[in-house]
């Protein structure tokens, strides 16, 4: 027995030390290595309309515009550089603009308006907002997105435009005429309506100094007239002209001017990236009341309003004439939906016909200024019939969807950071980068009330 | 200005659970220190679990039982984070054995108890998947009483258990519903639920050349272990932090029924064995196994509550091969040193790889030894160690892709007692 034990304290510690060497356990990835490329992250400016200025739930507001998607894209430069200076924006105070929520009422999930005024209240519009100009004015900004602005106002082709363009971004404050809230970050110049020199968007891309730029510009070029129903929202300035606000801007316009911005933002050599125009009509706002969700018949004024019909199938009903039916009545033979809450068929046709032609332009001068392209309209169709990602439920719905805020228009805060990560994927893939992408199941969707 | 909304049905939430290879196959250290490969060689009680056919080799009164300790260690990289560790704790899976001579010399009553299938898995509280999952668990308890029978002696014996199955699991995920109060909502299931099946053995030893100074001797046997459908009919949810209007859909707590199926396992093994009396012993192994993981096509669960969107998540695994190769050592009757290998094809098809139990087809490499204490019992002592990599896999139900790794260790502990053989013995001596 004694000869065995000896044998056995031979052998067990030669087995229990090969174990101890064998039983390595380290599994850990290495941290990747981080650059930004052939990018000069030094000065990224943004531009565009209201999706790169981070604004949603019809409002813009602190919370959720400091998750715009250039601002994400900024966070996740930094992290591939720390070097690279603050991303400035303008930021909204508290509630900003107001903006909407939801709320629990008999039963029923409801977004409520922040002028609401049984259930607007800790929503509405922030005290500091109607002289948020007293802010925010002065500082240069990386951020020039700017809600409601469409790529023909970005520079006018003759005198007209350029006092068109004028009195929607900046008012006449002599006759009491309200710009647009959300430039009121940037100086318009003087008005050419009264002789003076204005200052045009492009010159603020010109005089940004751009290292690197996105260019999601040409949305509202579109977008305008579908939520207008297709109604071309035509208005007159006094003793210069009369205008439409909401028509789709012809394709030699915007190619003219996509042409001129592309050129203001590359004047030092910057290098950036554009984005297409999404189907406008793969939005909430066109797609959640539908006849099959409402169970009834609606009439609708088409065209212009002056035929009524029945609507059919195809014909987009706007999530904004809910009120209108429900509570209002409208839709029957004798009180048909005015017509610019219904796109109709044949309007529906046209501005997704013009959003195609409109990429082709975009694709063709991004082509021309060596500058890739992010296919948002791609993209969006990608969601159309719905996709998981990390174990959430995404798609195009209203609300449940998980992609868009409240207005139907706009993403949510995942929704952004979704956008982000495709304008990521292709600067790196565009300009030999390395940055990281977002985790989205950080940004939350829609909140849900309670 | 109210807008009077109804948000539409939720999209049903899938429930991934224990998308990964499950089977436990430490069952006996003497086995595990030999790849595995166990199903042509019969010498202590862990054979009501490898092939009960075999049991006629064991003599008198045998018991095995052992303790096995499971070390994972499981490390993801995905496009937005560097590094994620599952923060997964050891398993401690054990066994019992016991075989025993009755009536007769060709018949043999035993009974095991172990733990075939299981797995735990859990990550940090806000990693990047926990909206597929966040902890979970599955343990399984089989209960084997076995008769044997060498119909013609050692050139054919049969064995038969019945296997009744017992177990639970449990599960939490995140809900990605976002409140005022809370980012994210959470489901924690959890069931239990039993199952029948049988495992069916044949152990034959067809050659042996018996010479003066040594023994050669070609065993082979065969085994199937059915497959075991659990049912879990009494299954709970229950659904936390979720906003207030949405818990028509999502109750503080509602039962569900699913089944789960632990699939069979058919295995053909051979041992050849070389033995010179009170000097040298070896062993050498060879199994083939099949799994058939196919069986588990479809998870479904099924909630009381009726506007919880019931869930359905196509699994779709293959059946697989693993080859095991094992070789033993004794020397003197008295210590034993053991090694193997074994080529472990994955069940998981690309495309279905999930951050839990993450799998790939490797290869596994153990060692063992054993120490006859006294005559009547020994220890056995065994490692296993397996590791892979496997970049870029995808589970495409739930929008996730990482580059996994996974290297666990296995050390097991084992213990036999054995007495009435009907063999003369010198009495241990004590000194």
């Amino acid at each position: 027995m004694n000869n065995n034990f000896i044998t056995m304290k031979k052998i067990l510690p030669i087995f229990i030390l090969s174990l101890t060497i064998l039983s390595c356990t380290k599994t850990q990835f290495e941290d990747r290595v981080k650059n930004t490329g052939s990018i000069d992250v030094s000065n990224y400016v943004s531009v565009g309309n209201s999706l790169t200025q981070g604004f949603q739930d019809n409002g813009l507001y602190a919370e959720t515009q400091a998750w715009s998607y250039p601002a994400l894209i900024a966070q996740q430069m930094k992290l591939a550089n720390p070097n690279m200076p603050d991303f400035k924006q303008p930021m909204a105070i508290g509630n900003g603009s107001g903006y909407m929520h939801l709320e629990f009422i008999d039963n029923e999930i409801t977004p409520i308006r922040p002028d609401d005024p049984t259930y607007g209240g800790p929503y509405r519009e922030d005290p500091t907002w109607p002289d948020w100009q007293d802010y925010v004015k002065g500082p240069k900004y990386n951020n020039l997105g700017i809600a409601g602005i469409q790529l023909r106002n970005a520079i006018g082709l003759d005198n007209n435009q350029r006092i068109y363009n004028h009195v929607f971004l900046d008012g006449i404050s002599t006759l009491n005429i309200q710009g647009n809230p959300y430039a009121r970050f940037l100086d318009w110049g003087d008005s050419p309506l009264l002789f003076g020199t204005p200052k045009e968007y492009v010159d603020h891309m010109r005089e940004s100094n751009a290292t690197f730029f996105t260019n999601w510009l040409g949305n509202n070029d579109v977008l305008g007239y579908a939520t207008s129903g297709g109604d071309e929202g035509e208005f007159t300035i006094p003793f210069v002209g009369t205008f439409k606000a909401s028509e789709l801007t012809p394709v030699a316009e915007f190619r003219q001017k996509y042409d001129s911005v592309l050129s203001a933002l590359t004047v030092n050599g910057a290098k950036g990236v554009c984005a297409t125009i999404p189907d406008v009509t793969s939005i909430p706002l066109f797609n959640t009341v539908t006849l099959e969700s409402l169970g009834k018949d609606i009439w609708i004024y088409e065209n212009d309003g002056s035929t009524k019909r029945l609507a059919e199938e195809g014909d987009l009903i706007l999530l904004t004439a809910l009120t209108e039916i429900e509570d209002n009545g409208k839709g029957t033979e004798n009180d048909p939906l005015p017509h610019t809450l219904v796109l109709d068929k044949a309007e529906a046709k046209r501005a997704q016909d013009h959003t195609i032609l409109l990429n082709n332009e975009i694709k063709g001068l991004a082509a021309k200024y060596g500058v890739p392209v992010v296919d948002t309209y791609e993209i969006l169709k990608t969601f159309e019939s719905g996709m998981k990602m990390s174990g959430i439920d995404l798609n195009i719905k209203y609300v449940e969807g998980g992609l868009f805020s409240l207005d139907g228009v706009h993403p949510n805060p995942k929704g952004y950071a979704i956008v982000a990560n495709e304008f990521i994927k292709v600067i790196n893939q565009s300009y030999g980068a390395n940055i990281p992408l977002i985790d989205i199941t950080r940004y939350r969707s829609v909140i849900f009330p309670n | 200005m109210r807008k009077i909304f109804t948000v539409g049905i939720l999209t049903a939430f899938s429930f991934e659970l224990l998308a990964g290879g499950f089977q436990i196959n430490q069952q006996s250290h003497k086995a595990t220190g030999m790849g595995g490969a166990f199903t042509g060689l019969c010498i202590d009680a862990s054979s009501i679990f490898y092939n009960p056919g075999g049991l006629y080799k064991l003599k008198g009164h045998q018991f095995t039982g052992g303790f096995t300790l499971i070390d994972p260690h499981v490390s993801l990289q995905t496009d937005a984070n560097d590094n994620i560790d599952q923060t997964t704790g050891n398993a401690t899976p054990f066994h019992f054995y016991y075989s025993g001579q009755f009536i007769n010399e060709k018949l043999r009553i035993g009974f095991g108890v172990n733990n075939q299938f299981g797995s735990s898995s859990s990550f940090d509280d806000d990693w990047e998947g926990r909206f597929i999952v966040q902890n979970i668990g599955l343990q399984t308890f089989m209960f084997q009483p076995t008769v044997s029978y060498a119909i013609l002696d050692e050139k054919l014996s049969i064995g038969a258990g019945f296997v009744y199955t017992a177990g639970n699991f449990h599960y939490e995920k995140g809900v990605p519903l976002a409140s005022k109060d809370n980012e994210y909502g959470k489901a924690t299931l959890s069931g239990s639920g039993n199952a029948m099946g049988f495992n069916v053995g044949v152990f034959s030893t067809p050659y042996k050349l018996e010479k003066e100074d040594y023994v050669f001797s070609v065993s082979v046997g065969l085994d199937y272990r059915h497959k075991l459908k659990m049912d879990l009919d009494n299954g709970n949810v229950d659904f936390t932090d979720i906003p207030s209007s949405l818990r028509d859909k999502f109750p503080e707590s509602t039962g569900f029924t699913s089944s789960l199926t632990l699939p069979a396992v058919a295995s053909g093994g051979i041992a050849l064995t070389y033995e010179k009396p009170e000097k040298i012993k070896v062993d050498l192994l060879y199994d083939l196994t099949r799994t058939f993981w196919s069986s588990y096509d479809t998870l479904a669960f099924d909630f009381e509550n009726a506007d919880t969107p019931d869930s359905k998540t196509p699994k779709n695994w293959e059946d697989v091969f693993v080859h095991r190769i094992g070789l033993n050592i004794t020397y003197k009757e008295f210590i034993s040193v053991r090694g193997g290998i074994y080529m472990d094809q994955s069940p998981i098809p690309d495309g279905r790889v999930s951050p839990e139990l993450p799998d790939n087809s490797h290869t596994g490499y153990t060692a063992g030894i054993g120490v006859n204490i006294t005559d009547n019992i020994s220890v056995d002592l065994s490692y296993l160690r397996s590791a892979f990599e496997r970049p870029n896999a995808s589970l495409t139900t739930e929008g996730f892709t990482a580059s996994y790794r996974r290297i666990v260790n296995v050390y097991g502990i084992g213990i036999n007692v054995k007495f009435g053989e009907n063999k003369t013995t010198e009495a241990p001596s004590i000194e």
